[in-house]
């Protein structure tokens, strides 16, 4: 364990190597990282969370030739205030991602991200994109659930993200049951490239930081959501985005990320897809209040004509 | 106590049964009947290894073609060897109340192990067909999702016949199962698609020879799905729809039928080959919507072309201009759907109300009456008024006239008029042919005074 103080120092270190944002660009969108108060024997202050795409899949696929191409913005309205190592609080920081999905078959599809991340100053900053397939059991074999697997690998920048290349793994399970819906995402994920810790820590610097700044091995983040629908035309509920650490090594709970966003789902028309919710972090190392937005349009690619192959009527 | 569908059918229907199966043992009437139909379950192969397990007519599906002369008596005994309350319903035909085979109109249910005897005189002329009109709900292994549907052709007195070979086929779906529907609501979803039990590629191709005219009867037995049917490299010719001849027959790379509805088409064997007669989307085809038309002495496997663009508007086949004939009273029918989640299956209502309570609408014999459909839902729905036939007026305001059929499709949030003169008393059902939209709600009762 590192010294209480060591922790300015490590601080210091650390700021100039790299921005603790960091994109998973899938379910969980929330970041898990910057683990750092492990270091500086500060519980909950030296955490940050990244917000690029705050989201809980359901386990269907776009239809086949359709593309849907979404926004997602995310603004932290209260978070933390403090600059550490080196990356600027999350507080009123804004970010934006586009988020492409192209159906394939009806079974899979395949969905491609940008990330952007608005900084006071410094305008609308490229961090990363990541490439992910998708593919789920077909309707037709009548699962009493639905089921589908997501795989996701991109890089972003260092200057955002630890890591920076990384490789997700996802099972959904979702499922309707007259006006309810529920969803549960298990993300899990392995970083393939770590910015590596400064060349002068100890040994036992680097065997915590890779513990929980950048774990060797597979992190578990589940995600789920439960909805209501009054209408046909909206419906309402929570969404639950957690980090829980390493497999095996989970880091204690007031470390942990855990988040509850109360969130509406507006569907004014098939082609159109909107999402509103607030976020409310329930440990101290969760930002406090994050407002998130997705809108979502689709567009259908296959030239379907009446009475022609593609129709769909 | 709240009833339904099912509840009104088990309380009227079975009632009926023993009252109307009492006059033929008690009368003594042993007579053979002209017809002998069975239902029965049965397990049909409709591809090597694809095995429906479901219920037909006399160990077959689609089950025995009727040909019977216009005007002539029939009688016809069903026999019930399935496990639950079954009926026959005469598809279009112009009948009593008693023989047409829908429990709510007082058609008696015909219980397990039980048998009913329908004698009638079937009008009018041509292509019409019969059917289960029994209840499924959300038992999708019933109802009109079965093999229960067979042809029924009145011969003309006097058919004009200009063709050189006749066949029939019936479009059915198989294995249905429920899922997210178009209305933001659950709807019936299938494994497979037939043209007459089986699959494209697993029958016997139909053969044909250059220069033949071959009259095609084509039934969409489906219990909810709307189909498009191409001949690859022909023209179909519409003579007639729900077996009755169109004011204007008119050639079409495509026909589109929904549950229910009927075309007779000509084609003229005019393009020498092996071609698949289909679906024309894709997904349905190789679900195993098609057939396969040989022409004699060539070579080479089944081809599919994709037909040109093809927009279905009834005006095409009709009168392009209002019908002549006015009618003594307008019948408003809203068509609207009740939303119970995006899971479950939403109900359906006229006017407000869900069958059996909806408000019954009296008709005076010999009056022409025009209903006026109102489809205030994003469905498509397949309306047919038993017992009758009515004239389409107007599809979303324009205005046609001499198409005269027993289902229309109403466009989705849009409208249809069509004039019916009330000539067949008795209490007839007026109904969505979905088999998932008839049975939550999508029906009514129309009575003569």
């Amino acid at each position: 364990m590192v010294r209480t103080n060591d922790a300015d120092e490590l601080v210091s270190m650390l700021s100039c190597k790299f921005d603790m944002h960091e994109v998973w660009g899938s379910t969980v969108r929330v970041s898990m990282w910057l683990v750092l108060a492990m270091f500086a024997g500060w519980p909950g202050i030296a955490r940050a969370q990244d917000n690029y795409e705050i989201q809980v899949y359901p386990s269907e696929t776009m239809t086949p030739k359709t593309l849907l191409v979404e926004l997602h913005s995310n603004f932290t309205a209260e978070g933390s205030t403090a600059t550490q190592f080196g990356m600027l609080p999350p507080e009123h920081q804004e970010h934006e991602t586009i988020e492409l999905t192209q159906g394939i078959n009806d079974w899979s599809e395949i969905g491609f991200y940008i990330f952007t991340a608005e900084k006071s100053g410094n305008g609308i900053q490229w961090v990363g994109d990541h490439i992910r397939p998708r593919v789920r059991v077909p309707e037709r074999w009548h699962w009493p659930v639905g089921v589908s697997l997501s795989t996701e690998f991109g890089y972003a920048r260092s200057a955002f993200s630890n890591p920076t290349w990384s490789w997700q793994i996802m099972p959904i399970v979702d499922q309707t049951i007259g006006r309810w819906y529920w969803s549960v995402n298990g993300t899990m994920v392995w970083d393939v490239h770590v910015v590596p810790p400064p060349t002068n820590f100890s040994p036992e610097q680097k065997q915590a930081y890779y513990r929980d700044v950048a774990p060797r091995g597979v992190t578990f983040g589940p995600a789920a959501t439960l909805t209501y629908a009054p209408s046909k035309y909206y419906n309402f509920g929570v969404e639950y985005y957690s980090y829980y650490g390493e497999w095996g090594n989970f880091v204690s709970l007031h470390n942990q990320q855990q988040q509850f966003f109360p969130v509406v789902n507006l569907f004014v028309s098939p082609k159109w897809e909107i999402n509103f919710g607030a976020g409310w972090g329930a440990t101290s190392a969760t930002d406090h209040l994050i407002v998130k937005c997705i809108i979502g349009r689709s567009f259908d690619w296959s030239h379907r004509r009446a009475g022609g192959s593609k129709s769909s009527q | 106590m709240v009833t339904n569908r099912r509840t009104f059918v088990a309380q009227s229907g079975m009632a009926l049964a023993g009252a109307a199966l009492a006059p033929c043992i008690l009368d003594g009437v042993q007579t053979q009947p002209d017809i002998k139909l069975e239902i029965a379950p049965l397990s049909l192969e409709i591809a090597p290894g694809k095995v429906v397990h479901t219920v037909g007519y006399n160990g077959r599906v689609p089950g025995p073609l009727i040909r019977w002369p216009e005007g002539k008596p029939i009688v016809i005994d069903v026999a019930n060897r399935s496990p639950v309350p079954e009926i026959v319903h005469w598809h279009g035909l112009e009948i009593p109340s008693g023989m047409d085979g829908a429990s709510e109109e007082g058609s008696p249910m015909i219980p397990p192990g039980g048998q009913f005897r329908y004698a009638f005189t079937p009008r009018p002329a041509g292509f019409r067909w019969y059917h289960t009109h029994a209840f499924a709900g959300h038992d999708l292994k019933r109802g009109s999702y079965t093999g229960q549907f067979g042809c029924f052709y009145i011969e003309p007195r006097n058919d004009a016949g200009a063709y050189d070979q006749e066949i029939f086929l019936t479009l059915h779906d198989w294995n249905a199962y429920l899922a997210a529907g178009g209305d933001s609501s659950m709807e019936a979803a299938y494994d497979y698609s037939t043209i007459d039990a089986h699959m494209l590629g697993y029958a016997a191709p139909v053969r044909v020879r250059e220069g033949q005219r071959v009259l095609v009867h084509v039934l969409n037995a489906s219990a909810s799905m709307i189909h498009w049917l191409a001949l690859a490299g022909h023209e179909l010719t519409v003579l007639a729809m729900d077996g009755n001849p169109v004011p204007t027959p008119t050639s079409t790379p495509a026909i589109r039928l929904g549950p229910a509805e009927r075309a007779d088409v000509v084609v003229t064997m005019n393009h020498p080959g092996i071609w698949v007669l289909g679906e024309t989307r894709e997904r349905l085809r190789k679900a195993g919507m098609g057939t396969v038309i040989e022409y004699a002495n060539q070579p080479g496997t089944p081809r599919w072309i994709e037909p040109p663009e093809t927009l279905w508007d009834y005006r095409r086949f009709a009168k392009p201009r209002a019908t002549d004939h006015q009618p003594g009273q307008a019948i408003p029918l809203r068509f609207e759907s009740k939303f119970h989640g995006p899971g479950a299956v939403a109900t359906w209502t006229i006017n407000g109300k869900s069958f059996p309570h909806t408000d019954t609408i009296t008709l005076k014999e010999g009056e022409r009456y025009r209903l006026q459909m109102i489809n205030r839902s994003g469905d498509e729905h397949p309306l047919h008024l038993h017992r009758h036939t009515f004239e389409i007026t107007s599809v979303n305001s324009l205005p046609l006239s001499g198409l005269n059929k027993d289902v229309v499709i109403v466009p989705a949030n849009g409208t249809v008029d069509v004039d019916f003169t009330a000539n067949n008393p008795g209490a007839t059902l007026f109904h969505c042919h979905n088999q998932t939209h008839m049975d939550f709600g999508f029906m009514t009762l129309f009575r003569y005074v």
